[in-house]
């Protein structure tokens, strides 16, 4: 069946429409590539009434890009930058004194502290001598493949608003996050798996504050926004034929509905929404068959799930999410999320109470298997297109909470990225003796954004979308691709 | 330099400079800029200059006059007349709409699609109007109905049907963006979000004109006061989401908490305004619009008019008879208050006398034993107010300090005084009803004192009490009430998690007091510890008794007027005798209000709701400034409530006659929304209709008329519908959707090949029916109207379709760990599933798998259109959802109570399924189905198939 015949041509966007769309590889695309287009120069002409013909399929974008996936380690609650990544010998001289400054409305709680030293051991790794606590040990000899940007910022103090800013740009609920983004931009490579996956903690410990919105896709349609993988059978929501159908029976069904969907095309010849709705029941049935094997890391050499802690009880949950995320890249999943805690302060890197407690928990949870799939990205090859980010919200305060807690502080914190098109080693962005303020190249999180957005090959400018009379755009109007980062 | 209209391009600017003058290019600085060779001066400043021939172009157009045309949405409409139709095609024209499509078709060399088949139509209206199939015996009837007008007989009937008020209110909810949580991080239960969804489905049904429905959901409470439905109108301005954390848990003085108040009347103002007028006003909170002509000035005019409102709980009565009785009562009550004997029954009417009768015996009998005490004074921290209440009461306000203690002096005859009794009582101003100051309307009292002495002359040193034994009739585990007699202020009573009513503490005293000539108690309330932890409101009291108990239910007679009672009738002054009046009155007033029916709530927009955290009515509308870049920490001027002036013939001025009055600021709105010559709001309704008849609009963007939005494809037909709507039609829904499904055009079939299909592919022209695919609500409910199980109850709280571990009043698990929604292992066959989809709770950040994967909306955001996407993660659902699968077997028992020989089997599904009958190859293939995998899955087959998803 010639799903894409000459008819087809008369469904072109007008030029004017294509422009609108960024101009986006319109001379390369391939004709089936060209229908794929037009769902969204429509979308882009009609905004949300988008007549999406396979809104996934893959698409060309901007430019030549270095990474084709991303994996984002979201440490959730906030972890402390000053305990993590960004050391601060004068803290640790001056523990107990005043902090000069301090400033009341930067944490949640409104109180200030004296200056608390990190509790944690600090040492240089790697050529590049990079800082690393002591909380960190296997990721420790990975420095050298990251870039540090030390000072970044968000405009929240408060969990949820942060989180979204992190995820969509804006601080408020309802608008789309990158993956969703990333997934319009681009489609996804393996129809038969979602293009955008979210994992949150295995542990039952609860979502992320803001729960859903966090991989929502606002206005963009609805096809873009995360599928969340279910800790509980089946990962996906109605991954599997219920058990009063065998597999044979489905198959008949499939085909007998595709025989039925035939007649019915007959008087519909060559409409592409009929036939993407054929060819859907198809990816369906391929993504009934292969997401469980894709999920299923038992697959994988009892080294290989040693390597990633899986035998290790701290970090076996995190361990299965990280080998699940190198085996989505290896099959094309373009974005996958992978949260770190669950919503509770104690039970996510919101050490508000004991920053030490708080912090050797959540970090040894962390910390061997995302060292491990490091180096297995690494090993395999897949690390120089694939993307790693690495980071939380917000960081927290220098000055104490209580005697051995730490506030939220928005003002200042550490988020890391590796491979990908990333020039391992650098340090960017510089905060004060204290880790309390920037005062060197603050680092938005749209200047993050963009820099994503450059690395998977497409300009952050010119990917837009029409909504409620503007063309919105993931950056809104700001972001600038930190150069510095790129190799 | 704005060029966003004539005004504004002709304006000096502040270099002294015009962009354009009129009539000369040589002068106009656009013209300039755009020649310039200064990179830094030349526009546009980003991407290649102005080709020579587009700067040629606009010169002449300069030189010419720079001719302006207004934007097609903002011109006056007027009354066109139908385009002639060539004789040849006049049989093809049943309505004007007919004339102005098939004129334009003509034009481009098309003609329109040949008439749809009877079951196709008939199939299409059913979907269309009620969102639902016709039956196997529907579609029989229609078939052999061989009548001229059996349509349109058709069409009357969908339209009477109470189904369509229920379909129709979703399209209606999907803009409204209306659902049953809050949304944002904790997502709250919404528990009286439904009341407006009743009211949007039961507006439908009754066909409620168009300006009517459009006031109400702005002002239904200012402008038709006896009319309750319009108070559950209000919900609409409340139906987006809210966030708890911004405008609630975090501190007033916040920056966060501030922005969260101006977002939140933002969300108010961009869905009333691209609601009923299509117009972005929203782009214009930081910058004058960049396209549209809507000043900033005007946005925050528009935001003003919300400046008094929030979104809470909103009591209205059901009832109209009730509404009027309560409201005559409101006004006794308030007449009581105000003192004002005049418009209150005669001081001599025998029901008063009798009145005041049985209130002086039930002094006289009075063995009872709780005297309330007489406050001569109190005081409390700096900044800590305290207000006499009509009840004899103490409403405490003002700081919230760390430390406070309220010493209250209290003056009694009373003799062998045996214990003390505090009284806390709850109060809507409170937090949660108090009767604690504290967020949670919790307080905590760590010591409780109190010393006597003599009132009679010099008095003695007072003595201090001595407290035996402490009873309270609620305490919180561990927080128990004999913390206040045991002398550590950092132990204390709590009533959490009891709030909003009242509670009492009888502090027994080891011996008795009272002095001759009467007795000074001063007590004092000690407060320990934690910000604002105070009680809210009390009253103490006093008893002889030796076994003194917590009363329970008691009358109270306030000290004043127990005290005139105690005088003799004729010795009673005119003052007195008035004070006894009101008091009888109010008396009644209270009681003959709690004898009404409980009233219903509407989450809606209101200024009169219980204080929770930061969160609080504002007596008077918050005073709003123009953001400069919308910089909320950028105030400019102040500005007045007003509308926008984009539109010729209408003015952007409200008048409004008391601007303290927010109601009256939104009745000043709903009246210009509503005006005739709003053209955007006609508009804009007769494109939303037409949308989801035809799948897309007129105008393709419905929430946006601007110079971003869409291009009408017929501007003539958009018009002449508005006006007929509104002055015809007198903006009847029914005789709109009637004129339209009505059309030649709309009764079109949706095949069509050809020259449509080459020079128009989209299908703007309307040279067939456009084929729209059913929404999740419409599969849902088709597939339980197959199986015979769809619950035709209207109305009522919405459904739960999940399996949660949170507690039944609010979703959230007990201990606070978050909300866990389980779709997947719900009972397919529970009662709740069998109910419209249009009732079925919606969680924002929970959305039902397979609704989301059918592209129905979570209500995060307004949704004027739907997306129809078709993925594998919806093919993934409809071929596995257990309750699909379980709708294909009760679809299949009813086919095998029909017959049990496969071939029937396979008509008899059809007929129910799509309506038609099998062919006699599509009968050998599924009976052979049948036989091999059974029943249902043949009937899964047809849920499944495009002939049952689209609508032809």
């Amino acid at each position: 069946m010639n799903l894409f015949s000459e008819t087809g041509q008369a469904g072109f966007p007008s030029r004017r429409e294509m422009l609108r769309y960024g101009g986006m590889g319109f001379g390369s695309l391939a004709l089936a590539g060209l229908l794929e287009q037009q769902g969204l120069a429509q979308s882009q002409a009609v905004s949300s009434e988008t007549k999406s013909i396979r809104p996934l399929a893959p698409r060309q974008p901007h430019f030549e890009p270095k990474a084709k996936s991303v994996i984002w380690l979201l440490m959730n609650g906030g972890p402390s930058h000053i305990d993590t990544w960004d050391y601060k010998p004068e803290l640790q001289k001056r523990d107990g004194q005043k902090l000069d400054g301090a400033d009341r409305k930067t944490g949640f709680f409104a109180t200030t502290g004296t200056l608390l030293k990190s509790p944690f051991k600090f040492a240089k790794h790697g050529q590049s001598c990079a800082w690393v606590s002591e909380i960190f040990p296997n990721l420790a000899n990975h420095v050298d493949k990251m870039a540090f940007i030390h000072s970044c910022y968000t405009e929240s103090n408060n969990h949820s608003p942060a989180l979204f800013q992190l995820n969509t740009g804006l601080n408020r609920m309802g608008f789309p996050c990158v993956g969703s983004w990333i997934t319009y931009g681009l489609g996804s490579v393996n129809e038969n798996m979602p293009g955008f996956v979210v994992m949150t903690d295995a542990l039952g410990r609860g979502l992320p504050k803001g729960k859903a919105l966090n991989w929502g896709a606002g206005f963009l349609p609805g096809v873009y926004q995360g599928t969340p993988l279910n800790n509980a059978n089946p990962a996906i929501d109605n991954l599997f034929r219920r058990s009063s159908q065998s597999a044979t029976q489905q198959r008949r069904l499939l085909d007998l509905v595709k025989a039925s969907n035939g007649e019915h095309q007959k008087k519909y010849a060559d409409e592409a929404d009929l036939s993407a709705r054929i060819e859907s029941f198809e990816l369906a049935f391929r993504m009934q068959m292969s997401a469980p094997e894709v999920l299923n890391v038992t697959k994988e050499t009892e080294a290989t799930r040693k390597s990633y802690g899986l035998d290790n009880k701290k970090c076996a949950h995190f361990g299965r999410q990280c080998l699940m995320a190198r085996r989505m890249v290896e099959r094309g999943v373009r974005f996958i999320q992978i949260y770190s805690g669950g919503t509770g302060d104690a039970e996510s890197w919101d050490g508000h109470k004991d920053i030490h407690k708080n912090h050797s928990k959540l970090g040894g949870e962390v910390d061997q298997p995302i060292a491990a799939l490091l180096a297995d990205l690494k090993q395999s090859g897949l690390l120089d297109s694939t993307l790693v980010v690495c980071g939380g919200e917000f960081g927290r305060t220098s000055d104490s909470q209580g005697s051995r807690g730490r506030d939220h502080n928005p003002n200042a914190f550490t988020t890391w990225l590796a491979g990908g098109g990333i020039k391992g080693g650098v340090h960017y962005g510089k905060t004060d003796e204290f880790g309390y303020k920037i005062i060197e190249k603050r680092t938005s999180v749209h200047d993050i954004h963009a820099t994503l957005l450059h690395l998977m090959g497409m300009d952050h400018e010119r990917l837009t979308y029409r909504f409620n009379g503007r063309d919105y755009r993931l950056t809104d109007v700001y972001g600038d691709v930190i150069k510095e980062l790129l190799v | 330099m704005r060029l966003t209209d004539l005004a504004a391009a002709t304006k000096t600017l502040k270099s002294g400079d015009r962009a354009i003058v009129q009539g000369n290019p040589h002068e106009s600085e656009l013209l300039r800029r755009v020649t310039s060779a200064d990179i830094d001066e030349r526009m546009p400043p980003k991407g290649a200059p102005l080709t020579d021939r587009q700067i040629a172009h606009l010169k002449k157009w300069i030189a010419d006059g720079a001719k302006w045309p207004t934007h097609w949405a903002y011109t006056p409409l007027v009354r066109l007349r139908p385009p002639s139709i060539p004789a040849e095609w006049q049989q093809h024209v049943r309505t004007p709409i007919d004339a102005f499509v098939l004129d334009k078709l003509l034009r481009r060399k098309l003609t329109p699609a040949p008439p749809a088949d009877k079951r196709t139509l008939l199939r299409r209206v059913f979907f269309d109007l009620i969102g639902l199939p016709p039956s196997a015996e529907q579609m029989k009837q229609f078939l052999a109905d061989a009548s001229p007008n059996a349509y349109e007989k058709a069409v009357d009937h969908l339209l009477a049907s109470l189904r369509y008020g229920e379909h129709w209110a979703r399209h209606w909810l999907d803009v409204a963006h209306y659902a049953d949580t809050h949304g944002n991080d904790h997502d709250f239960y919404r528990p009286n979000a439904w009341p407006y969804r009743d009211y949007v489905i039961r507006s439908f049904n009754d066909d409620k004109p168009y300006a009517r429905f459009v006031a109400e959901q702005v002002a239904g409470d200012a402008l038709f006061p006896e009319d309750p439905q319009a108070t559950a109108a209000l919900g609409f301005l409340a139906a987006g989401p809210w966030d708890h954390t911004l405008m609630s848990t975090i501190r007033e003085d916040t920056v966060d908490h501030r922005m969260g108040q101006n977002l939140d009347r933002d969300n108010m103002v961009s869905t009333v305004m691209s609601t009923f007028t299509s117009l972005t006003v929203h782009c214009a909170r930081c910058h004058d619009h960049r396209f549209d002509p809507v000043r900033q000035r005007e946005y925050y005019g528009l935001q003003a008019v919300f400046a008094g409102v929030d979104r809470a709980d909103r009591p209205f009565d059901t009832d109209p008879e009730i509404q009027s009785q309560r409201t005559k009562l409101l006004a006794q009550k308030k007449a009581v208050s105000a003192k004002d004997i005049s418009k209150l029954p005669a001081l001599d009417s025998p029901e008063i006398a009798s009145g005041i009768a049985a209130l002086a015996r039930e002094v006289a009998d009075r063995t009872e034993q709780w005297q309330a005490l007489e406050v001569a004074s109190t005081s409390g921290a700096a900044g800590t107010v305290f207000a006499k209440q009509d009840d004899g009461s103490w409403f405490v306000s003002g700081a919230r300090p760390e430390k406070d203690t309220f010493v209250v002096t209290t003056k009694t005859t009373l003799k062998g005084i045996r214990a003390l009794r505090l009284e806390v009582l709850p109060d809507k101003r409170l937090p949660h009803g108090g009767p604690g100051r504290y967020d949670n309307g919790n307080f905590h009292l760590s010591q409780f004192r109190a010393t006597a002495q003599s009132a009679r002359g010099e008095a003695k040193d007072p003595v201090a009490l001595k407290f035996t034994r402490v009873q309270a009739d609620h305490s919180d585990r561990g927080d128990i009430v004999a913390n206040t007699i045991d002398g550590k202020p950092n132990s204390y009573w709590s009533i959490h998690p009891q709030y909003n009513k009242s509670h009492d503490a009888v502090f027994e005293i080891e011996a008795p007091v009272g002095f001759d000539g009467g007795t000074t108690l001063t007590i004092q309330l000690e407060f320990y510890g934690k910000t604002g932890h105070q009680i809210g409101r009390f009253r103490l009291w006093a008893t002889a008794d030796a076994a003194p108990k917590i009363p329970k239910g008691q009358q109270v007679i306030p000290p004043a007027i127990a005290s005139i009672l105690n005088v003799p009738a004729k010795k009673q002054t005119p003052q007195q005798r008035r004070e006894l009046v009101l008091y009888v009155v109010s008396k009644k007033v209270d009681e003959a209000l709690a004898s009404l029916p409980a009233q219903q709530f509407v989450y809606a927009a209101t200024s009169d709701f219980a204080a929770s955290g930061s969160f609080k009515p504002s007596p008077k509308p918050r005073p709003i400034h123009l953001l400069v870049r919308g910089d909320i920490n950028k105030p400019g001027e102040l500005i007045s409530p007003g509308a926008t002036a984009c539109m010729t013939g209408l003015a952007g001025s409200l008048e409004i006659a008391d601007v303290d009055d927010e109601s009256l600021r939104r009745a000043a709105l709903a009246r210009w929304l509503t005006d005739t010559r709003n053209v955007l709001t006609w508009r804009s309704i007769v494109n939303r209709v037409w949308h989801y008849h035809f799948g897309h609009g007129l105008c393709n963007t419905p929430n946006d008329f601007g110079k971003m939005g869409g291009t009408p494809s017929h501007p003539e037909l958009l018009d002449w519908l508005a006006v007929w709507f509104r002055d015809d039609a007198k903006g009847s829904l029914k005789a709109l959707h009637r004129l339209i499904v009505t059309s030649a055009t709309y009764r079109q079939s949706s095949q069509g090949q050809g020259r449509g299909q080459q020079i128009d592919s989209g299908n703007r022209l309307l040279w067939r029916m456009n084929r729209t695919r059913l929404t999740g609500e419409m599969l849902r409910d088709a597939a339980l109207a197959m199986s015979d199980r769809l619950d035709l109850k209207m109305g009522g709280p919405s459904v739960v379709q999940f399996k949660h571990k949170g507690v039944a009043s609010t979703f959230m698990p007990a201990d606070g760990s978050p909300a866990f929604l389980d779709y997947e292992h719900f009972d397919p066959d529970s009662p709740e599933n069998n109910r419209r989809a249009i009732y079925r709770f919606v969680f924002r950040t929970a959305p039902d798998p397979l609704m989301e994967a059918l592209d129905c909306p979570d209500g995060g955001a307004m949704t004027p259109v739907r997306t129809t996407s078709s993925t594998a993660l919806q093919a993934l659902a409809l071929l596995n959802n257990a309750f699909l699968i379980r709708q294909s077997e009760h679809i299949a028992a009813r086919v095998a109570k029909a017959t049990n020989e496969p071939s029937d089997q396979v008509g008899t599904a059809f007929r129910i399924m799509l309506q038609r009958s099998s062919n006699t190859r599509e009968g050998a293939v599924f009976a052979e189905y049948i036989k091999r995998h059974g029943l249902a899955n043949m009937c899964h087959v047809l849920l499944n198939s495009n002939e049952f998803i689209y609508i032809d």
